[in-house]
């Protein structure tokens, strides 16, 4: 009974909605005199259909997102987890400052918690905030592994603010459900695949550019070695707050009062989608930003905010009129899918939806900004903390609506106004310049200030995302002393934007707020932006410092900061064989086929990559003697930060029976003559990519023979229809049109030097 | 080759005989609900938002203001209809239109929004509105400046518009400055005012109206720039409560230049827009 009262009093006090967490049977919420507050995780697999079918998903105590857990500053946190799973699994406390073997990252901080198997994370709570907590194993967050953790202040705590910490809080998490597997979204990232663009309809084809008026932009795209512009990678079916595409909340809990006309609301909101930013509005006027990444800032007024991947922000909203319900929208970045949630009780009050992207102005800009070699052209312009955002020139509410061609403003010189959202409009959207801490965040006297530099690279074609052009499995870890500050210069070098987190610590970034520059655990840094950022080294233990975007920490955008002479881990004794396993999984093999059933034979390809090397074969097949069989097998290393050189040796295999008596011999244009019909010979070579992303390859043969060749596969046509042509120095010379009906299966038909013309069905992998 | 062919029409037949099947709504359930709205154009407006080809089917009708929605409960719900109907900027009892939706609809749809009384946080702004109104009644001179403050306001938001390059918000505001236009009484103004308003009155109605029956920026910048020139000489005369900055574009008017006027000293172009926002330069201070 006792427990029961505890609780009760926390909610009158704070007014916590408890929303998620009322599922929790009674048994695991226990309040010990000591403050020891306890829960127990079941992780589970389970079926959802949040995107229309029945998929596969991870419930924790039956419910995704996770239940939201609750502490007061000072308790201590005692959470077993039990691993129900035919997997291991692992929970991260994410912004929180606890001992580096609580962290919950495995192979870095602890052992993955083994199928059947429980593991009791116990560490005290000591500071207070809008946080929350996910699987830290593999891709398991986009399946439903993430939760808010919310910690209270004390009543008596200085910081504590009136108006602010003692009104209504609804714990809000975010995330994006796809119906494909992780592991395939994965895959088809690396492999390029343009699936998702076509289910999001910004391919961004020749069709497409035509009918805009934006012919030249595309092809100045794609001879500056571009793919479709876009603000995300992948496609997902649904948002969702709470677990809920649309919901309402009328009232803190169940059995207390509707919410009054001018009552105000605070929304503690963490962003637990794997590769989603999402947009913030609501209907009811504007929102107050009052805290960021679990850290107090002087309360400000915006009409909407961007939050980053596994960024957190607490704003405060009021409930304008009795009777209306107001919207509380979150937008995808790209603006394809929303999430709404309803606040109040009555009539639905919607807020305006994000316009569409304008996707050519878009690739207007990128083509601007992009040096042939692939580096990024800031063209003078002095980029940092979000306050210049690129993008505007796509956003119609700030640019205004697509408009058909406008003469006088071609050649216009872009200036920095042009992009600064906030004197472009009355919309006023949140950026890292106006966050302000409430208090004086100056590190404390050090001997050392230890200054780092990263380039944040990549490059979408091959989806290598990387730090300084370097993966996790390609650096060491990196040694800082207990003590000392830490300054970090970071440059987005990249097309993408990051959202860089580091473990243990809250830094501040350097925003021109001097003394109270804000406190954060997460810095989203846009393409071409500069950022600085430091911290004190106060927390001993191995640091995950990497990007957030599952897919992109995934293929390898990681770095562990160590500090040195640090004291044995009890859960991980052998550091150095635990790491070798961290870098290899964050550099996995990548495995794609294709092969096209034609009327005049077989041909397809598969190869195995991961990020710097690719081991392919190619293989075509006729369905007689006379048309030949043949296969060519690569194995190749991508140099350099774009990866448009790849030195390769390989080995060739050719046989074909010649009709009638005369055995006719061909020569290539070099007068050499060809093996076509026999041969089996080792072979070394490079594929350039050029301008137009065209493959040139250039190979030369055991027997002294040497081959070039053109190449482009996968012109985008229309939305579905894509072209490719080859042709080379033996005189073979081959040209395709293929229309995609599903992720894996098109119609192709091709005609070919060889095999003449075919028709048939294309499955891919 | 043949046998392609023949498979090729044979797929053919099949997606034509799929599409060209009646769209039928399976597990149908039938709803009749409010939704506000005025004439013909709102019916084909909100039918239009709220039909799915073989989800859902919304029949509006004039009269009665009652819509009957056909929908297949396996895939849809009223919730999601009235919500995308509210979203073209028609009010339903569940939900209300966002603003920016309901003043984009035509005038004549623009239904009045019993829903939209709802007292909101704006409330000390109506008691200072009312306050003016209770002082025009009293001071002519007063009721004058607000006159004409009442178009220079409205020629703010329209220019505003213009760089935000927003033509449908650009026509509401050209058509809002259109009936300010129209509201001046003539005998109230004073001397010198109601001689220069006698010049540019049908150049500013002309203009106005222009800019209000387009949503092309490009067409309302043309007419934009007459109308800021006789704004301007109005203002010259008529004062505005603060200070005005008149402000010049070389590379507007195809090159030939043009003019006009704003309450910040800062650049920011209603010729371009975001394109050039801020080419041009302050020649003259109105105060
Ligand atoms: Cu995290
Ligand atoms: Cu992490």
């Amino acid at each position: 009974m006792s427990i029961k009262i505890i609780i009760k009093i926390k909610i009158i006090l704070f007014g916590i909605a408890l929303l998620t967490s009322s599922c929790l049977s009674s048994k695991s919420f226990q309040i010990s005199p000591g403050r020891i507050v306890h829960y127990e995780l079941y992780i589970k697999d389970s079926l959802v259909s949040f995107g229309g079918k029945e998929k596969r998903a991870i419930a924790v105590n039956g419910q995704i997102p996770m239940p939201t857990l609750t502490f007061t500053e000072g308790d201590t946190a005692e959470i077993v987890v039990h691993n129900l799973l035919n997997e291991g699994t692992s929970l991260h406390w994410h912004g929180l400052y606890l001992p580096n073997k609580e962290d919950g990252v495995p192979f870095l901080t602890q052992l993955p918690i083994a199928p059947n198997k429980t593991m009791i994370y116990r560490f005290a709570i000591k500071q207070s905030g809008t946080h929350w907590y996910h699987s830290h194993s593999g891709l398991q967050e986009q399946l439903g592994m993430y939760g808010s953790l919310i910690l209270l202040k004390k009543r008596e705590d200085p910081a504590f603010r009136n108006g602010i910490d003692d009104i209504p809080q609804i714990p809000v998490i975010l995330s994006e459900w796809t119906n494909l597997k992780p592991e395939n979204v994965h895959r088809m990232l690396h492999n390029a695949s343009d699936w998702f663009a076509i289910k999001k309809g910004t391919t961004q084809s020749y069709t497409e550019a035509i009918k805009a008026g934006h012919f030249k932009t595309k092809i100045t795209n794609e001879w500056k070695r571009m793919l479709a512009m876009d603000v995300s990678d992948v496609y997902y079916e649904k948002l969702l707050i709470n677990g809920r595409n649309e919901s309402q909340i009328k009232a803190l809990t169940p059995s207390s009062p509707i919410f009054k006309s001018g009552e105000k609301i605070r929304l503690r909101i963490s962003n637990g989608g794997a590769s989603t930013y999402f947009w913030l509005s609501y209907a009811g006027g504007k929102m107050t930003v009052v805290a960021n990444d679990g850290n107090d800032v002087e309360p400000i007024e915006v009409d909407r905010l961007i939050i980053g991947v596994s960024e957190t922000y607490d704003v405060i909203v009021s409930i304008p009129a009795e009777n209306t319900a107001y919207e509380f929208l979150a937008t995808s970045e790209d603006r394809i899918r929303s999430s709404s949630l309803y606040l109040g009780s009555g009539v639905k009050q919607l807020t305006s939806p994000l316009p569409k992207l304008k996707y050519f102005e878009g690739m207007k800009m990128m083509n601007g900004m992009m040096n042939m070699d692939g580096s990024m052209d800031d063209m003078g312009m002095n980029m940092s903390l979000q306050k210049m955002d690129m993008n505007v020139v796509m956003y119609p509410e700030i640019t205004g609506a697509i408009k058909k061609k406008d003469k006088a403003m071609k050649a216009m010189k872009m200036t920095e106004d042009n992009y600064k959202s906030n004197e472009l409009s009355d919309i006023v959207t949140l950026n890292y310049a106006m966050l302000k801490a409430t208090t004086s965040t100056t590190l404390p006297e050090a001997s050392q200030l230890k200054e780092l530099r990263f380039e944040l690279s990549g490059n979408m074609n091959r989806y290598t995302w990387s730090m300084d052009n370097k993966v996790l499995s390609e650096v060491d870890k990196i040694l800082i002393k207990k003590g000392e500050n830490i300054r970090i210069i970071l440059y987005n070098g990249s097309m993408m934007r990051h959202p860089m987190h580091l473990h243990g610590h809250d830094f501040r970034i350097l925003n021109g707020q001097g003394a109270f520059a804000p406190l954060k655990n997460v810095l989203d840094i846009m393409p071409m932006e500069t950022d600085t950022i430091e911290f004190n080294a106060n927390l001993e233990g191995d640091w995950f410092f990497h990007c957030h975007i599952l897919y992109h920490m995934m293929a390898g955008m990681n770095r562990v900061f160590s500090y040195e002479n640090q004291a044995v881990n009890p859960y991980l004794p052998n550091k150095k064989w635990a790491y070798k396993k961290l870098q290899r999984e964050s550099n996995q093999i990548h495995f794609m086929a294709s092969n096209d059933f034609a009327t005049n034979g077989n041909d397809g390809m598969a190869m195995l990559q991961n990020t710097r090397w690719s081991l392919s074969t190619e293989w075509r097949f006729g369905y007689m003697n006379t048309m030949g069989y043949e296969t060519e097998t690569h194995f190749g290393r991508y140099l350099g930060k774009m990866q448009w050189f790849m030195p390769f040796v390989g080995f060739d295999w050719r046989y074909r029976q010649q009709i009638g008596e005369i055995n006719f011999q061909e020569h290539n244009v070099f007068g050499m003559l060809n093996s076509k019909d026999n041969r089996s010979l080792f072979t070394a070579g490079f594929d350039a990519t050029l301008p137009m992303l065209v493959v040139f390859q250039a190979e030369v043969f055991q027997n002294g023979d040497f081959r070039f060749q053109l190449m482009r596969e996968d012109i985008p046509i229309s939305k579905r229809i894509r072209a490719g042509f080859m042709i080379n120095t033996d005189k073979e010379y081959m040209f395709d049109l293929r229309y995609i009906i599903r992720k894996n299966i098109g119609i192709r038909t091709h005609y070919d030097s060889d095999m003449g013309f075919g028709v048939g069905i294309n499955l891919n992998y | 080759m043949k046998k392609i062919t023949s498979k090729i029409l044979i797929a053919l037949t099949i997606m034509l005989s799929i599409t060209a099947c009646n769209a039928q709504i399976k597990n149908a359930k039938t709803d009749t609900i409010k939704i506000y709205g005025n004439c013909g154009m709102c019916k084909k407006a909100i039918e239009k938002a709220g039909n799915v080809k073989k989800v859902s089917l919304v029949e509006w009708n004039i009269d009665t203001k009652m819509a009957t929605l056909t929908f297949d409960t396996k895939q849809t719900n009223s919730a999601e209809i009235l919500k995308r109907i509210a979203l073209a900027g028609y009010d339903s009892d569940s939900f209300l239109s966002p603003d920016l939706a309901y003043s984009n609809l035509p005038n004549c749809c623009q239904y009045d929004r019993t829903k939209k009384t709802i007292a909101k946080t704006e409330a000390p702004k109506m008691k200072m509105d009312t306050a003016n109104q209770a002082i025009q009644k009293s001071s002519l001179e007063i009721e004058e400046s607000n006159q004409l403050n009442n178009i220079f306001d409205k020629y703010f938001e329209v220019k505003d518009a213009l760089v935000k390059t927003d033509g449908a918000l650009a026509s509401a505001k050209s058509t809002a400055l259109l009936s300010a236009i129209k509201a001046v009484k003539m005998d109230k103004l004073s001397m010198d005012v109601h001689l220069v308003w006698m010049k540019v009155l049908t150049d500013l109605q002309e203009d106005a109206e222009h800019m209000a029956n387009t949503k092309d920026a490009s067409h309302q910048r043309e007419h934009f720039i007459r109308l800021s020139d006789n704004i301007y000489t109005l203002m010259k005369v008529a004062k505005y409560e603060q200070s005005v900055y008149y402000q010049h574009c070389p590379m507007a008017n195809d090159g030939k230049g043009a003019n006009w006027l704003s309450k910040e000293n800062a650049i920011k172009n209603p010729y371009f827009g975001a394109q050039m926002l801020t080419c041009g330069k302050t020649v003259e201070t109105i105060k």
